[in-house]
């Protein structure tokens, strides 16, 4: 795809990890000039190769996960109970 | 760069496609200009407009100048908050001020709106972090079990408050005599337009040009002419307390549609995701936290003008309990002026507007990321077709919905703010654990301080939660009703 971009190529061993050259214009359709300042992790590519893995829940975070689930289903039934009631109450 | 993929490989992590670190993975092998999509120069072209802007700034430059990096990276913060002012919000704020007045509800309506802030600066380091949206990083970490959950909970909150949204937009726009097909209709276009552009930064932009509009709930307060001295003396010492106690069902009800006016689940998934379409990073994450102030204390201010500009109704014995969104704009004319009254309408429906993008966007975010298809602003339409469509539909049924007739409009909205709350500590105890995940935070992680503000947070929107339950369920035991 024909892309608008920035003029000029950075500065031979310039626009690595430190950032674009200072002061020159950066040609985005090289990935070096697109790396210098995004991070490898930011890249399209990157993300969909690479997840995160299981973070590994203990006991006590487990029962509290299951614990606040609950709560909101029942929670949500008494909030229905009241729709119900304000429903029936108007008619 | 920060130490969460040193620290997972010194630790032996597993390696392969399904648990490899996502960063320092570095790019796939082959030619480099292949791996770099449409969406990546996109965001590339942003941050180095923040990159020169940050080198053109110093101490000896202009105002403008040392500004312009903050005005670059401002955005997912002020949209959050303002799009939380959503139709449902100013209503929940309307209804307050025509029923209580100024008293008890100004500076408790400021206190939700800090609690709130305490839960969206996590998103920002999350997103600024991991490079990850809110449903991905709960898929990744907690597993499919737990993830369909929290998608379960944003998916059903989402399209009920999208419902309300386009409630308001026809309700704010049938003051001027716009029909409602026309109003829906003219919303859901603009909608579409906006996305047309694909490109993040032009979608924020057009949106925070928006979201400035709610803002006219300050003029309309100020055509109330409130009694400034009342005012002082409710942010001093909230009161005048209601009626009947903080325990009468009535005033739990808008109690606790106020706190759900502030913290909802799709401001997590929104703002943490915009964080990683915008591109931020880890060095952004004090300009992040700045924006995301930004938008605290604008919302607070507006939601609370909201309140004062109906004040009025109160003051004159009008009843409002079954007033819908255009009833009350009406209703505050004879007080207001048509100026204030016009004021009042048009806000009520640029806070539907700015919600209902801001929320199909949200839903379409966590579509993407869990499906593992493209989702951002920054692709064209024929490549993400599944995040536009998402967005698109979401919005489209929700709106179809609202041309039904005689529906029930203030209470439903009254109700899906309860709903929101209720949902609310199932994904703040997510937000909590991937916060204080240092395998994935590294230095970033929350400190003692913020876990404990926002375990504070989580206990009291808890304990509000079973406190609604009871007095709905027990009214008399607890002495109310």
């Amino acid at each position: 795809m024909k892309r608008e971009h920035d003029t000029t190529t950075a500065a031979p061993g310039r626009g690595g990890a430190a950032g674009p050259a200072e002061g020159s214009d950066v040609d985005l359709e090289r990935p070096e000039a697109v790396l210098s300042v995004l991070e490898a992790d930011q890249l399209v590519a990157a993300k969909e190769q690479a997840h995160f893995g299981r973070m590994r829940l203990s006991g006590g975070v487990r029962l509290l996960l299951s614990g606040l689930r609950l709560y909101v289903i029942a929670m949500m039934i008494i909030v229905l109970f009241q729709v119900l009631q304000a429903v029936h109450g108007g008619h | 760069m920060g130490g969460r993929a040193e620290d997972l490989r010194a630790r032996g992590a597993p390696a392969g496609p399904a648990h490899a670190v996502g960063r320092g993975a570095g790019l796939p092998e082959g030619d480099g200009s292949r791996e770099i999509t449409h969406e990546d120069l996109d965001r590339a072209r942003d941050r180095l407009a923040v990159e020169r802007a940050r080198r053109a700034g110093g101490a000896r430059t202009s105002l403008v100048r040392r500004l312009w990096p903050l005005w670059l990276l401002v955005g997912p913060g002020i949209l959050v908050f303002l799009g939380e002012n959503d139709a449902p919000s100013m209503l929940s704020y309307a209804a307050t001020g025509a029923q209580y007045g100024i008293g008890f509800f100004v500076p408790f309506i400021l206190v939700t709106f800090l609690m709130a802030f305490v839960v969206q600066e996590m998103t920002v380091r999350l997103g600024a972090v991991t490079h990850r949206g809110h449903a991905e990083l709960i898929f990744d970490r907690f597993g499919t079990f737990w993830g369909r959950f929290a998608m379960g909970d944003l998916v059903v909150g989402n399209f009920l408050t999208l419902v309300t949204e386009f409630i308001g937009i026809r309700a704010g726009l049938s003051f001027f005599g716009v029909p409602p097909v026309v109003a829906v209709g003219g919303s859901m276009l603009l909608v579409f337009g906006v996305i047309l552009t694909h490109r993040y930064w032009t979608w924020e932009r057009i949106a925070l040009g928006l979201a400035v509009f709610n803002a006219l709930f300050i003029p309309a307060a100020l055509y109330a002419h409130p009694q400034w001295g009342a005012l002082g003396h409710a942010f001093l010492t909230w009161s005048p307390f209601p009626q009947g106690g903080l325990l009468k069902p009535d005033v739990m009800l808008l109690l606790m549609s106020n706190i759900g006016a502030t913290v909802t689940p799709w401001m997590l998934f929104f703002q943490q995701s915009a964080v990683v379409d915008k591109g931020l990073q880890p060095r952004d994450i004090r300009a992040g936290r700045t924006d995301t102030m930004i938008g605290t204390l604008l919302a607070a201010a507006f939601g609370i003008a909201a309140l004062v500009a109906t004040a009025p109704l109160l003051a004159h014995g009008i009843k409002t309990e079954d007033y819908q969104a255009a009833q009350f704009a009406q209703a505050l004319r004879p007080w207001i002026g048509r100026a204030g009254a016009t004021c009042f309408a048009l806000g009520i429906f640029e806070a539907g507007l700015l919600a209902a993008m801001t929320i199909s966007t949200s839903s379409a975010y966590a579509f993407g990321e869990v499906f593992h298809h493209p989702h951002s602003l920054n692709r064209p339409l024929w490549e993400g077709w599944s995040f536009y469509g998402i967005l698109l539909a979401s919005a489209f049924a929700a709106g179809a919905l609202v041309l039904l007739p005689n529906a029930p409009l203030t209470y439903i909205v009254l109700i899906v703010n309860v709903i929101a709350v209720l949902a609310m500590p199932p994904a703040l105890l997510f937000l909590v654990l991937l916060c204080n995940d240092r395998e994935i935070m590294g230095a970033h992680a929350s400190g003692r301080w913020a876990s404990i503000a926002i375990v504070t947070v989580t206990i009291l929107l808890i304990l509000a939660g079973l406190g609604y339950g009871l007095v709905t369920v027990f009214p008399k035991i607890l002495g109310g009703g």
